[in-house]
Order: structure tokens, then C-alpha cells, then sequence
């Protein structure tokens, strides 16, 4: 059938190449079926930014029904100013109270209260230990979980604490502060939670 | 070959670990490195491989696309077109899989009619026939029913033709057709089970026959052109003489092959994905709908030569109607062709070597087989009915007569060793030509079909100055009582480079609504339906439904009858429902009554547009429905020559390789 002499190296050349231009393929081949699994238009849309009125916010109550962003639960609570001098007092028992963990909130609320507005709170309600969201309980008394409670989330899955800035406790699961979307205020009543407005 | 490739080879390491507990190098030598196949392999050997590889592809988009496809009959429809337009690349999936289903008919019935020519059913491959002929009946099965999943038209009225058949067999019929719909009509719950079958049970099944097609083939061993025994010739190692190991001669053989189909599969999928209309039918761009019958119903092409034969029969018969007699027919002729191994007696299995009466048989076989396929997309007329009736009949003695002009012709002794190539290149032609000559003639005697005359119509995506001027005309003109609900206002705007803000503050509707969201008008349906007779339909894919051609001819088609309600009627479609509604640009339209003269008159003096500027905007708003048909059109031919031009790179190695391997072969 053959004369026996084989060109190994010749073959191994081009297996090694045919090889490599069909791998090439088979990644160029893949970018759809990959692609295909990132958020559709449809989701882009419905994640889109949000503009709430805040005009009718009582002082010390969550905002609802909850606004959601994204799908998540976006809380808005305005503060009055026992409880923003209350977060400005002792703070030994936070993990971050500076917010210097720059990812879980952006620049212009790495401040003590967390926001642009200091008594505005705009906060993303989900624990960052596995995503419950967070209940309120915004009366300074004690709980069964803190006798010293001075107002705040709780986690009812974990046990994990953050105070009215969402600043996360020591000693829960939780690793971080809650999550600050980004927003800007078009006006004193219209908040876009979604876009800063020096990206939109 | 080199002397190397025969030695059992000793392993060691993770795969020796592995092999020790199970047979996986056994395995790979049995059935590739020490599977000898005929070395005389021709062209018509590829089409097995093929369809191997069309239906991983068949697999793979498959499960892809049950990942964003809504099953349910309120959310198939726009799933599909959620799939086309909002899903990243999803059109490419959706292309692939529809491309995929055509391309799996296209490759089996190929390797169908090798065996046919090569007698690959014979002694001792008659259980790889019964196994081929059922991977076939399944493959209908699950054509049928993933044709219904888009819950277009066609897949609506297509099921309900299929089903309806069930209601002709006597007694039980029409409980029969309820069970199988599990409604009165076809509905959701029909969609759901057929939902069920297509993406589960069939393809197991479909799977498990392959994987029992192939290791019955691999225990006998492959026929090949000449129709002789490889393994009646062996050497001293009991190694056929004209064997040669499947690995890896024929795998690289089989690359080069598998290259030139991925190119012109790849070509359908970028360039003509609807293929004419015989991929994806323009009736399936509209949804399901169940009072409204489209005027023409037809089958995708791989089941037209079957329907053919269904429409064919005119005639009651023994007490039974024609409509059951038509099922009976189709029914055989599906059933006949899995004892085709015990029709043929001829004691020679390849045409090669059979006498005249075998040849000129098949040769008039292939013809009534692809003459009742395109009668079967075609209306049926009394002539053509005739055509269909003959080829009908032909399709069946071609059967039944086998096994008596099998054992009556002469053959010629086969040789006994392999050949080479046996037809020579005019003897090809020839045939291909007659062929050819033999369909074509009588389909042209039996008449083709007569159509309103429409001007040619130019699409230019390029141009996005005039699709910018067709969004305008038709978000202001048109959107206030047709919908675009596919669409989203923010991809339009991103497509056709209209600003963000622009879109927003001219063009978005109201100021509810965000520029990422659908289209669709505020026009309640209800409501018009009976303000004009018929509800606007949505526009999103009425480009794709009726043609840019149709369109076109259809906004400017308007004219004065003061015998309709709007005091206008259509040229292209007549007693429309729809008020000429760009008649202030256009002005008034009278027909013209001369002989032979199909446009209308321009009654001079009405009007704000000149009929050139009206002509212009009328194409621009054409060119953007085209657009809105099939956002992906956009970039859907840069990438597809990216694709090809890589693949013909490609075929450069596998060529190599191949002959490389190939070069000592004699
Ligand atoms: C006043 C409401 C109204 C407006 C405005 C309108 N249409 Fe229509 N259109 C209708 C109605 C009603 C029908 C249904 C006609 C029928 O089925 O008889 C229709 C049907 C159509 C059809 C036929 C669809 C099919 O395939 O059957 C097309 C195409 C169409 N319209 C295009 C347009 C375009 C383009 C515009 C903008 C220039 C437009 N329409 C503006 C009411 C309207």
C-alpha cells in the first residue's frame, strides 16, 4: 500500500497546525453559545435606571413599597438628625465604618453616612453575607439579638447587623457595608438610582 | 502504511489507570484506529459523517435555544423574535438550528440514495438499513414537530393539516385527533407535548439509534462503491487487503469534507438563511392564528414529495374516502422502504455492476422523488395533480417491480478487488443533465403560477440617512395604530445611529415610556377592530411576511373607490382595511383602465409631495420595515464573510493533511 517511508515530522507539522486553526474555530464557534448567556436587551431594560419621587418620605420610614432596581430591592429612608448623630457617635462595633472598602459604594458616599444627601439614605436591601434582604428596625430599643440596639437592618437569615448607614457589624457573617447604588438627584424631590449623573 | 499503526499499543499513566476499568483504548481501536474501511470511499461516503455532524449541531443550538424559548402558545411566537433580536447572538443559534434542520434532510437523504446505488442494504446490512430507516422516521417526527414550536402560520396550519389525518382513520379518527392535540383544536397544550418530544424524547431516541446504526455497521464493516466484500480478501494478519484504518485516513479524509459543508452551511446561515423561502417560509413570520387559514399552505421541502402523494390520491376506494386512502399512501411510502433489503434479489449489490433495467429505474426514481417534492410546495391544479398521480404510481412500481426486474436483467461480474472511480466525467454530466431536463420538463408543462407584477426593490442598509427618514415616517405615521413590538426604540436608535436623547424626546411615543422598551402602539386592539374592520396588524415583521417588493408596492398601491368605507382601495391588496394613510403626501390616485398598465394615475394638483419625493420616502420607509424585519441583517453578512474566509483558511490545512496522509494510498 505504501512505500514505508513516512515524513513523521512533516505530518506532525501538520497535525499540529490543522490542529491549532481548528481550535481557533472551535473558540470563534463558542462565542455565541457563550454570549448567548449574558443579560438580554429585554433584561438591559428592565435593569435600567429608575427615577422615584422622594417628596412624601416621613422621616425614620422605608420607603415603599420598595423601589427595585435591577430587580433588587433598593431601600430610601430619610434620616433625621438624632439618627445622624447617633451614626456619627460610637462606632467601635463596625467593621468598616469609614466605608473604605471602595467597591460597595461609590465615591461620593465614601463618607460616615454613607450618602450624598446626609439625610437621604439610598441603599441596595441586600445582606452582603448570602443575600437575604435585611429587615428594619429602626426604634432604638433593645432586641433579642442587641440588647443595645440602636437602630438599624437585621438579617433574619444569618443574624448579620448594619446600622442606619448600613454600616455592617463585627462579629456577624456579613463581610461588608451594604451596597450604595449609584444616583443623583435631578432635583430636591426626583432621585435616579441606577446612573450617576456623571455617567449618564 | 507504516507498520507502527498495527501494533497494540501499551498504556500507561492516567489513561492506563482509566483503561484498566474501562475499555476506552479498546474501544477507540475497534472502532477507529482498527475499523478497516473499504479504501474506495467516494464522495458519496461523506454524507454519513455529515449528518453526524449536523446533529451535534441540531443538539447543541437545540438545548441553546430552550434556554430563552417560551413554550407556552401566548409567548412562543415572541420568544422567537426575543431570540432574533434581544438575545446576544441569538439569531446566529436560532440561523443554526433552522439552517441545521433543512441541512439533516439534505444529508440523509444523500446518504439514503448512496445506499440505494451501492446496495449498502444488502446481506448482511439489512438490520443497518431497518436502523437507518427509522432514524429517518424519527428525524420526520422531530422536523414535524419543531417546525410547530415557533408558532408561526405555517407551523399552526401545518400541524393541523398533519394531525387532521389522524381524524381519517375510520372509527377512531376523530378521538384519536383530540387525544394527539389534547384539545379540540390545536392549541397550547398541543404545543406543550410537541415542546416535550422535540426537545427530549425524540433526540434520545434519535441518539440511541445512531449509536445502534453504527455499531451494527462497524460489526459487518462497510460496503463500499463496488458492492464487494472487503473481508472475502485478507492478508496473512487477517487484515483486509483493501481496508485501511479508519483512523486516520478517513478521519482526515472526512475533515476536508466536514470543511467544504461548514462553508456552505455557514454561507445559508450568514447569507440566505431563508433559503427562498424553503428554510424558513414567509408565513411563518406571522403568528398562529386560528381563524385566519393562509391562502397557500405548504410543508417545509423535506416533506412535500410525502405530501404530494397525500394530495395525490382524488379517488374513494373500497368504501374508504380519498382523504384515507391519501394517509394510507403516504403511510407506505415510508413503510416500503424499510423491506427495500428483501425487494432486491439481484445477486449483485452496486448499480456498477447491475444491468439497465436497475439503473434506468433509480435514474426515473430520483426524478418522480424531486418532481412530487416541488409539486408538494406548489397549489395543486388539476394538471399538476395529474403529474403528481403519475409520479405517485411510478414511486411505487419502482418498489414493487424490484425484486422482479432485479433477477430478470443482466449483471456484470464485480471484480475482486476495490476500483476507483467507475463513471467517467462526461457519463456524469450526462446523467446530471438529464436529470435535470427530466424534472424540469414536466413541471414546466404542467404550468407555473401568474402573479401581481411588483417593481424590484432595493435594500440599502448602508444608507442610514434614509433609515433614519423611514423611523420617522413610520414612528410618526404609522405607529399610532400599528405596533413594532419586537423592537425596542433603544436598538433602533443604537442601529440606526440616531442619538439616545433625540430617539427620546422626537420619537418615543409618550413620556411613559422608556426608551429600552418595546414598540408597541397604544392603539387598543379591541377597540379597532371594529373602528376599521380588521385590527393593525403589528409591523415587526411584515417585511419578512410579504416582501420589501410587496410593501412597497402596497404604500403606493392606493387609490380612490368610493365604495369603501375610507373612500380607498389597494391595487396589491385589495378591500384593505387601512386608510390611505400617507394620501396627503401622495395625493389622489385613480386607476388606469388602459389595457395592459399596472400602475395608477396621479390626479394632477393633489398631493404636497412630488410623486419623486413621495417615491422617497415611501423607500425609505420600505428600506427601515426591512430593517425592522431582521435587525441582525445588519451585521449578519460582515460576520458570515469573517466565517467563511476563516473556514476557507482551514480547508488550506485539512487539505494538506489529508493528502499528506492520502499521498502513499494507492
Ligand atoms: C388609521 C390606522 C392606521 C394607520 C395610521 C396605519 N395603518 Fe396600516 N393598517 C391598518 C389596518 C386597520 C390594517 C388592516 C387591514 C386589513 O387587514 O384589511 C392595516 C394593514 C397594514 C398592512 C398590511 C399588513 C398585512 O400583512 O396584512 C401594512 C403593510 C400596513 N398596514 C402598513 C402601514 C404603514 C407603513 C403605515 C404608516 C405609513 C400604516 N400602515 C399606518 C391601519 C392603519
Amino acid at each position: 500500500m505504501s512505500d514505508g517511508t513516512v515524513n513523521k515530522s512533516r505530518r506532525r507539522f501538520l497535525i499540529g497546525s490543522t490542529s491549532l486553526v481548528g481550535a481557533a474555530g472551535g473558540v470563534g464557534a463558542a462565542i455565541p453559545f457563550v454570549g448567548s448567556w449574558s443579560p438580554s436587551a429585554k433584561a438591559l431594560a428592565a435593569g435600567a435606571p429608575i427615577t422615584i419621587d422622594i417628596s412624601r418620605l416621613d422621616p425614620g420610614e422605608l420607603m415603599g413599597p420598595m423601589p427595585a432596581w435591577r430587580g433588587q430591592p433598593v431601600f430610601v429612608m430619610l434620616r433625621n438628625e438624632e439618627t445622624l448623630a447617633s451614626l456619627r457617635e460610637n462606632t467601635n462595633h463596625l467593621a468598616d465604618p469609614s466605608s473604605e472598602k471602595a467597591e460597595q459604594q461609590p465615591q461620593y458616599a465614601q463618607n460616615e453616612f454613607r450618602s450624598r444627601k446626609p439625610e437621604i439614605m439610598i441603599m441596595v436591601g441586600l445582606c452582603t453575607h448570602l443575600g437575604c434582604s435585611p429587615k428594619l428596625f429602626a426604634e432604638v430599643e433593645p432586641q433579642d439579638f442587641d440588647p443595645n440596639w440602636k437602630g438599624g437592618f437585621f438579617c433574619p437569615c444569618h443574624g448579620s447587623m448594619f446600622d442606619l448607614a448600613g454600616r455592617v457589624f463585627l462579629g456577624v457573617p456579613a463581610p461588608d457595608n451594604l451596597r450604595v447604588p449609584p444616583h443623583y438627584y435631578v432635583n430636591d424631590d426626583v432621585v435616579v438610582i441606577g446612573i450617576d449623573a456623571e455617567n449618564s | 502504511m507504516a507498520g507502527s499503526d498495527h501494533k497494540t499499543i501499551e498504556v500507561k499513566g492516567l489513561l492506563g489507570w482509566i483503561n484498566a476499568r474501562l475499555p476506552v483504548v479498546q474501544a477507540f481501536e475497534k472502532h477507529m484506529s482498527k475499523y478497516y474501511a473499504p479504501k474506495n470511499f467516494n464522495l458519496w461516503y461523506l454524507f454519513g459523517v455529515l449528518s453526524i455532524v449536523v446533529l451535534v449541531n441540531q443538539l447543541l443550538t437545540g438545548i441553546w435555544l430552550t434556554m430563552h424559548f417560551n413554550n407556552s402558545s401566548e409567548g412562543a411566537f415572541a420568544s422567537v423574535e426575543y431570540i432574533m433580536r434581544d438575545v446576544p447572538y441569538g439569531w446566529i443559534l436560532r440561523y443554526m438550528h433552522s439552517t441545521g434542520a433543512s441541512a439533516f434532510f439534505i444529508v440523509v437523504y444523500l446518504h439514503m440514495f448512496r445506499g440505494l446505488m451501492y446496495g449498502s442494504y444488502q446481506k448482511p446490512r439489512e438490520l443497518i438499513w431497518i436502523f437507518g430507516m427509522t432514524i429517518y422516521l424519527v428525524l420526520m417526527a422531530e422536523g414535524f414537530m419543531g417546525y410547530v414550536l415557533p408558532w408561526g402560520q405555517m407551523s399552526y396550519w401545518g400541524a393541523n393539516v398533519i394531525v387532521s389525518l389522524f381524524g381519517a382513520i375510520p372509527v377512531v379518527g376523530q378521538d384519536l385527533m383530540q387525544w394527539i392535540q389534547g384539545d379540540f383544536l390545536i392549541s397550547g397544550a398541543t404545543l406543550n407535548r410537541f415542546f416535550a418530544l422535540h426537545v427530549v424524547a425524540l433526540p434520545l431516541v434519535l441518539v440511541g439509534l445512531v449509536i445502534l446504526h453504527i455499531l451494527a455497521l462497524h460489526e459487518v464493516g462497510s460496503n463500499n462503491p463496488d458492492g464487494i466484500e472487503i473481508k472475502n480478501n485478507k492478508d496473512a494478519n487477517g487484515i483486509p487487503l483493501d481496508g485501511i484504518p479508519f483512523h486516520p485516513y478517513y478521519t482526515v479524509h472526512d475533515l476536508v469534507g466536514i470543511v467544504v459543508f461548514l462553508f456552505v452551511f455557514c454561507f445559508v446561515i450568514f447569507f440566505m438563511p431563508e433559503m427562498g423561502g424553503y428554510f424558513l417560509e414567509h408565513a411563518n413570520f406571522e403568528e398562529a392564528n386560528n381563524l385566519k387559514t393562509p391562502e397557500h399552505i405548504a410543508p417545509v421541502w423535506y416533506f412535500t414529495p410525502f405530501y404530494s402523494m397525500l394530495r395525490a390520491v382524488t379517488y374513494p376506494f373500497l368504501g374508504l374516502d380519498a382523504k384515507m386512502w391519501g394517509m394510507v399512501v403516504m403511510g407506505l411510502a415510508i413503510a416500503i422502504l424499510f423491506v427495500v433489503p428483501w425487494l432486491d434479489r439481484s445477486p449483485v449489490k452496486s448499480m456498477r455492476y447491475k444491468g439497465w433495467y436497475s439503473r434506468i429505474t433509480l435514474l426515473f426514481f430520483v426524478v418522480a422523488f424531486i418532481i412530487l417534492g416541488v409539486l408538494g410546495t406548489k397549489l395543486a391544479t388539476g394538471p399538476r395533480t395529474a403529474l403528481a398521480q403519475i409520479c405517485t404510481v411510478y414511486y411505487f412500481v419502482f418498489f414493487l417491480a424490484m425484486p422482479w426486474y432485479t433477477r430478470k436483467e443482466v449483471t456484470k461480474t464485480p471484480p475482486q478487488r476495490v476500483t476507483g472511480r467507475f463513471i467517467t466525467m462526461p457519463q456524469l454530466l450526462l446523467s446530471l443533465f438529464l436529470i435535470a431536463g427530466l424534472i424540469t420538463l414536466p413541471l414546466y408543462v404542467v404550468g407555473a403560477e401568474t402573479e401581481i407584477e411588483l417593481s424590484h426593490f432595493e435594500v440599502n442598509l448602508e444608507d442610514k440617512a434614509s433609515l433614519q427618514s423611514g423611523a420617522a415616517t413610520f414612528i410618526n405615521n404609522c405607529m399610532g395604530c400599528h405596533s413594532a413590538g419586537s423592537s425596542r426604540y433603544q436598538r433602533v436608535a443604537s442601529d440606526l445611529d440616531i442619538p439616545e436623547d433625540l430617539m427620546k424626546d422626537y420619537l418615543v411615543l409618550d413620556a411613559d415610556t422608556n426608551i429600552g422598551d418595546l414598540m408597541v402602539s397604544a392603539m387598543p386592539i379591541e377597540a379597532s377592530k371594529s373602528w376599521f374592520g380588521a385590527a393593525p396588524p403589528d409591523l415587526s415583521l411584515v417585511a419578512r411576511v410579504r416582501t420589501p417588493e410587496w410593501l412597497y408596492g402596497y404604500l403606493k398601491g392606493f387609490y380612490l373607490d368610493a365604495s369603501r368605507p375610507f373612500g380607498v382601495n389597494n391595487r396589491v391588496f385589495e378591500n384593505v382595511a387601512m386608510p390611505n394613510v400617507l394620501g396627503n403626501l401622495q395625493g389622489d390616485q385613480i386607476p388606469c383602465t388602459t389595457e395592459g398598465c399596472s400602475e395608477t394615475i396621479h390626479v394632477e394638483g393633489t398631493g404636497s409631495l412630488t410623486a419623486e419625493e413621495f417615491d422617497k420616502q415611501v423607500y425609505d420607509l420600505v428600506n427601515f420595515l426591512t430593517y425592522l424585519g431582521e435587525p441582525a441583517l445588519m451585521h449578519r453578512k460582515t460576520i458570515g464573510a469573517y466565517v467563511l474566509f476563516f473556514l476557507a483558511f482551514l480547508f488550506v490545512f485539512a487539505f494538506m493533511l489529508n493528502r499528506e496522509y492520502w499521498k502513499d494510498v494507492h
